[in-house]
């Protein structure tokens, strides 16, 4: 499968010493392929968070492999991974981690400045990208002054403002209410519909519904794997 | 990091210390200091270097200094020493001895020095007359502001004339041009050819030149004052008198060169101490007492740059200190700039830029203090100090080193942080 963006092969991850390791992933696989669209969801401790990490490139497997678009980055040293981060892959936090010092665009702008966009190119896409998600009349305020499904359209646009291969969400609707988290989805959904990889981690069961996949993980494996295109298809079979 | 994203660093330094003024002013205290007294140091220093060199090298390095000094009192035997003559001091003889003996002296001036009062009209002055060869003036750098010096031409014909200081002039009341006036000194007329401009002889010198302190300068023809005032001195005093008859009251000894001096000294030392047991002279040597001074200057040089020092170190450790305390509380934005793409070395060039800017604006603001400083202790003091561009350059390339060495250490353990655990750092 040459087109998938995630491919995971026996990845383990291990903490603690040598003598007495803590396994927190023991031997996942996992493909995503362009364009999907999926959830993890799991009890705490179940692995999810730290599979999150490797997909993210902020931590490395102990054993087995991770190939991001076909390249094998489970070995790569720190610089080269902050070059995968900031190239490839888009977070959306749960508690927004926009930068309170700076302004709406500034914060948006982070990625693009560690990507060695020159200036005006960077106003020019950042600008471009905040009125895209609605908040063109916000971009010089500070985040203590927005709203928090605001925060978070402005966490998002920066998590696409590289362009990112795949977009990565960790409870992206955890720190807000109905109404709010319902928009940020909307905006998910949207971008998924504009042909986005996205794998997004909740716990809330209605929203996991929704997507077109749905990983279940349990003591650091993954319980079920559940694609609702072919449960349709074979239900139409 | 690319160079060209560094202003941008910067920028950003700046509005995160303008985030915390009071916190980051405290941390410059440290720096301010240290900058402060370092300027204060340089400045000091040349100042005072300056000065020696000004104030002994007025007495010319190459010279040395011989004066006749009565010696200590013999126990005197009542009655017949009454009228004895207290005759002391170098002779006409010495000076032939010491030409013949040491072929590195190139020349001699000798000097008669009596003590006179000066009238003018009703007022009085006492004054220090020296009897000088013409040479005497431009040699211990005695400017002539009005009028000329006297010449070989005056010492030849015995004139009596006088160059004098514009205080004396003043304290004789006079208020009309001092030029052409005619002075009474010690019973003789005298006229004013020349006036001095009015720098006083530093208290160093004037003691090298076994010169009064109350009494004022007024200098007249060698010849003049030999012909005139003799080597004789009588002083009354109530219930006694004194009566001595000195030579030569001073000899001044230029060496052939500057190397030279010490040797000559040493010579002039041995054949003076043999022909005087009654150790009734003294030698100065203006070199020595340079080279003194500059030792003493030295001293004080190296307790100024430490305290410099000391500051600049707790300068820095309060800078560092506080990076500390600024990463602890900026973790989870470490770890959200790792995750957007930061690399180690990203995060450690913004806070080293950070405390480069706290330097330089400490060190900024130091310079401003250290010259107030400077100010304010030379008002007090009267110390010469010297200010040259270069040392505020200087300044803040140091404050700007110290707080980037101050900054490593933290800058290096925010860049090590974990992102994972700094994202979810609370």
């Amino acid at each position: 499968m040459s087109d998938s963006v995630v491919a995971i092969e026996g990845v383990e991850k291990q903490y603690g010493t040598a003598e007495t390791p803590v396994c927190v992933l023991k031997g996942v696989d996992l493909q995503i392929p362009r364009g999907d669209f999926a959830a993890v969801v799991g009890a705490s401790g179940s692995g999810k968070t730290t599979l999150m990490n490797i997909l993210g490139c902020l931590d490395r497997p102990t054993r087995g492999t991770y190939r991001l678009e076909g390249e094998d980055v489970s070995r790569l040293s720190d610089a080269a991974l902050s070059r995968v981060r900031n190239r490839r892959i888009g977070f959306v936090f749960q508690s927004f981690n926009l930068i309170a010092q700076l302004t709406v665009v500034e914060n948006v702008e982070v990625p693009l400045f560690y990507a060695r966009v020159p200036r005006r190119e960077r106003r020019r896409r950042v600008e471009a990208l905040l009125e895209a998600v609605g908040l063109s009349h916000r971009l010089h305020h500070h985040p203590t002054q927005l709203s928090g499904g605001e925060c978070q359209r402005v966490a998002v646009a920066r998590a696409l403002v590289n362009e990112p291969v795949l977009l990565l969400a960790d409870e992206p609707t955890g720190n807000l209410d109905s109404h709010n988290g319902a928009e940020v989805m909307k905006l998910f959904h949207l971008l998924h519909g504009q042909g986005r990889t996205i794998v997004l981690v909740t716990h809330n069961p209605e929203i996991a519904a929704a997507l077109p996949r749905v990983i279940e993980m349990r003591d650091g494996s993954i319980l079920r794997d559940h694609a609702k295109t072919t449960v349709a298809a074979a239900g139409g079979a | 990091m690319q160079i060209s994203a560094l202003p941008e660093v910067f920028v950003l330094g700046l509005s995160n210390l303008r985030r915390n003024m009071l916190r980051s002013l405290l941390t410059m205290l440290g720096m301010i200091f240290g900058v402060g007294s370092v300027i204060a140091m340089l400045s000091v220093g040349a100042g005072a270097r300056h000065a020696i060199l000004e104030r002994i090298g007025q007495l010319g390095i190459q010279n040395i200094i011989v004066n006749s000094v009565k010696p200590p009192q013999e126990k005197k035997s009542q009655g017949m020493e009454e009228n004895w003559i207290d005759r002391y001091g170098l002779t006409f003889d010495d000076e032939a001895m010491l030409r013949e003996v040491c072929p590195t002296i190139e020349r001699v001036f000798p000097v008669n020095l009596v003590r006179k009062p000066v009238w003018f009209g009703s007022s009085r002055v006492d004054a220090s007359v020296l009897g000088v060869t013409p040479e005497h003036l431009e040699m211990f750098r005695l400017r002539v502001g009005r009028g000329r010096a006297f010449t070989e031409l005056d010492a030849q014909s015995d004139a009596k004339v006088c160059v004098v200081r514009k205080s004396l002039v003043r304290e004789l009341g006079v208020l009309r041009d001092p030029l052409g006036l005619t002075l009474r000194i010690g019973g003789y007329s005298f006229e004013v050819i020349g006036v001095l401009e009015d720098e006083q002889f530093e208290s160093h010198t004037r003691k090298a030149l076994a010169l009064d302190d109350r009494a004022h300068e007024v200098y007249v023809p060698y010849s003049t004052s030999m012909r005139t005032f003799g080597i004789a001195t009588f002083v009354q005093r109530a219930g006694s008198e004194e009566r001595s008859v000195v030579e030569l009251d001073q000899l001044i000894v230029m060496a052939a060169s500057p190397d030279l001096v010490y040797t000559t000294a040493r010579i002039l030392s041995a054949a003076l101490a043999r022909a005087h047991p009654r150790k009734d002279y003294e030698i100065v040597i203006p070199l020595e007492l340079l080279e003194q001074s500059e030792k003493t200057q030295a001293v004080f040089n190296v307790v100024m740059v430490l305290i410099a020092a000391i500051s600049l170190v707790v300068g820095g450790i309060g800078i560092a200190n506080i990076m500390l305390a600024t990463i602890t509380e900026r973790t989870r934005e470490i770890g959200v700039r790792r995750a957007l793409g930061a690399t180690r070395s990203d995060i450690t060039v913004q806070f080293l830029t950070e405390t480069a800017a706290i330097g330089l604006i400490g060190g900024i603001f130091g310079c401003a203090f250290g010259f107030a400083v400077l100010r304010i202790l030379v008002a007090f003091t009267g110390w010469t100090a010297i200010v040259e561009p270069h040392y505020f350059a200087i300044s803040l390339v140091i404050s700007a080193g110290v707080a980037v060495l101050s900054g490593i250490y933290p800058a290096r353990r925010a860049a090590r942080l974990d992102p994972i655990t700094s994202l979810r750092y609370e």
